[in-house]
């Protein structure tokens, strides 16, 4: 469903993703910059056509510099971030029988589970903190 | 406008508060990033006055300027009895200084009445007998939903929810108290009624917003570490209260005048981060005291100088005309 929802350009593979975040990183560069980087030792050529790729997608510009592209993304993370977002919520707006109150209701069962995550994590903290003076009284 | 001596008086006196007020709120709101920066250098209580501070310079500059250089040398330099005409820039200064002061006072005279009201509401659903382990002195709600609050300026009550006194161990409670009474004793819902008193930037522009959530946010954290006073294990008590009144979901809106142990929930984990690491409570030295009281004598001295007050009244002249 969610799938059914996003726009075309807000879709990324893991590698797009991997690259666009390097390229974050770095500000901007080259097939070579970039492979060093990623997670897993990937072909010259897959690195280049995923670049360009991006870059078909509007998500990256590029320039040529002795006879290879540098690549500079052309929004910056947060940017990116709320143009998914925005694409996203356009997307379901769109829809005809789409309803505002069912996404907030989705949003704030969201909000809540991250909360309890948020919570649940900052009660193991304080676990693990009371244990630790527990200890250093002990000793 | 040809005007009589004393609303010459007043007209100039709203007129220099506008101008001074203006210039000095768009210098902070400039400064604001630096001032918030240059605040987190210190540790919490002293965050909160450097921003509370930063936040109140505005108006006491325009009123010293008004109480302290245009009233005594427009009394002592202007022939009383005279009618002069009032200019259009003092004028429309003059309004827009009417304006400025009367949003502030209806927005702060709100929020007083609205927290006596809430404070009366909550007087009369208290239960007539606190329940076990609930402290004295405080108002219990008969409501599950978390409530846990000092309201009210002069004569400030805790008030808490049966639900709060239920979910929360006696050392929790005692160190949500802690939290409660540091805020007491720091006068902090005074200080809310002053940040309410004091201007905005401009008629209708705000402008203060990110120095007025620094400044409530470094007196929640000044409030955990007086609760906590350096104490492991009440930091852990006041850590785990927090999560657990975060846990009960939203409580409903206290009064604008009411510090609330869970007021904004969005730093919450930093909140309990800091908890977890506690650190001594400074004791406040005499400098800043020494400070305030050479300031004082300075600012006196200024406006006994009859050159300050010759120069300031020719300045009025040309206010004026």
């Amino acid at each position: 469903m969610i799938r059914f929802f996003k726009s075309r350009d807000a879709e990324l593979g893991h590698l797009e993703t991997g690259v666009l975040e390097i390229l974050w990183k770095l500000g901007e560069g080259n097939v070579h910059q970039v492979m060093p980087l990623l997670t897993r030792p990937l072909a010259y050529t897959t690195v280049m056509t995923t670049l360009d790729r991006l870059y078909k997608k509007g998500l990256l510009d590029r320039r040529k510099e002795d006879r290879a592209f540098v690549y500079t993304p052309r929004y910056s993370r947060v940017e990116w971030e709320r143009k998914r977002a925005g694409d996203f919520l356009s997307g379901f707006l769109g829809q005809p029988q789409a309803s505002g109150e069912l996404l907030i209701s989705c949003l704030v069962d969201a909000v809540g589970r991250h909360d309890e995550a948020l919570l649940d994590e900052l009660e193991r903290r304080i676990r693990e903190r009371r244990k630790e003076i527990g200890k250093r009284r002990k000793a | 406008m040809i005007a009589p001596y004393a609303l010459r008086l007043f007209c100039l006196c709203l007129a220099v508060f506008f101008l001074v007020h203006t210039a000095a709120a768009v210098t902070v709101r400039l400064l604001t990033p630096a001032i918030l920066r240059f605040a987190a250098r210190f540790r919490a209580h002293r965050a909160a006055a450097v921003l509370l501070g930063a936040r109140l310079l505005p108006p006491a500059l325009a009123l010293f300027a008004v109480a302290g250089l245009c009233a005594p040398s427009y009394l002592w330099l202007e022939p009383a009895g005279t009618s002069e005409e009032v200019g259009a820039l003092c004028l429309i200064a003059a309004l827009l200084g009417v304006l400025l002061l009367s949003e502030s006072l209806a927005r702060s005279i709100g929020a007083a009445w609205r927290s006596t009201q809430y404070l009366r509401a909550c007087r009369q659903t208290a239960l007539a007998q606190a329940p076990a382990g609930a402290p004295r002195n405080v108002l219990v709600l008969p409501a599950r939903k978390p409530v846990l609050a000092l309201a009210g300026v002069w004569r400030a009550r805790m008030v808490l929810s049966q639900g709060i006194v239920d979910a929360l161990t006696e050392p929790q409670l005692a160190a949500a108290m802690r939290h409660e009474d540091a805020h007491r004793q720091s006068r902090d819902n005074l200080k809310r009624l002053l940040v309410l008193l004091a201007p905005a930037m401009l008629p209708g522009v705000q402008g203060f917003g990110a120095l007025e959530a620094g400044w409530a946010r470094a007196a929640e954290w000044a409030a955990d570490d007086r609760a906590a006073a350096g104490d492991p294990q009440s930091a852990l008590a006041l850590a785990d209260a927090l999560v657990r009144v975060a846990r009960m979901g939203t409580g409903p809106s206290t009064a604008a005048l009411a510090t609330s142990l869970l007021a904004d929930g969005r730093d919450l984990a930093e909140r309990v981060e800091r908890l977890l690491r506690p650190t001594p409570v400074a004791s406040d030295s005499g400098l800043s005291s020494a400070v305030a009281a050479a300031s004082l004598a300075a600012v006196a001295l200024m406006m006994l100088n009859p050159t300050v007050l010759n120069a300031v009244h020719s300045a009025l002249e040309r206010l004026n005309h």
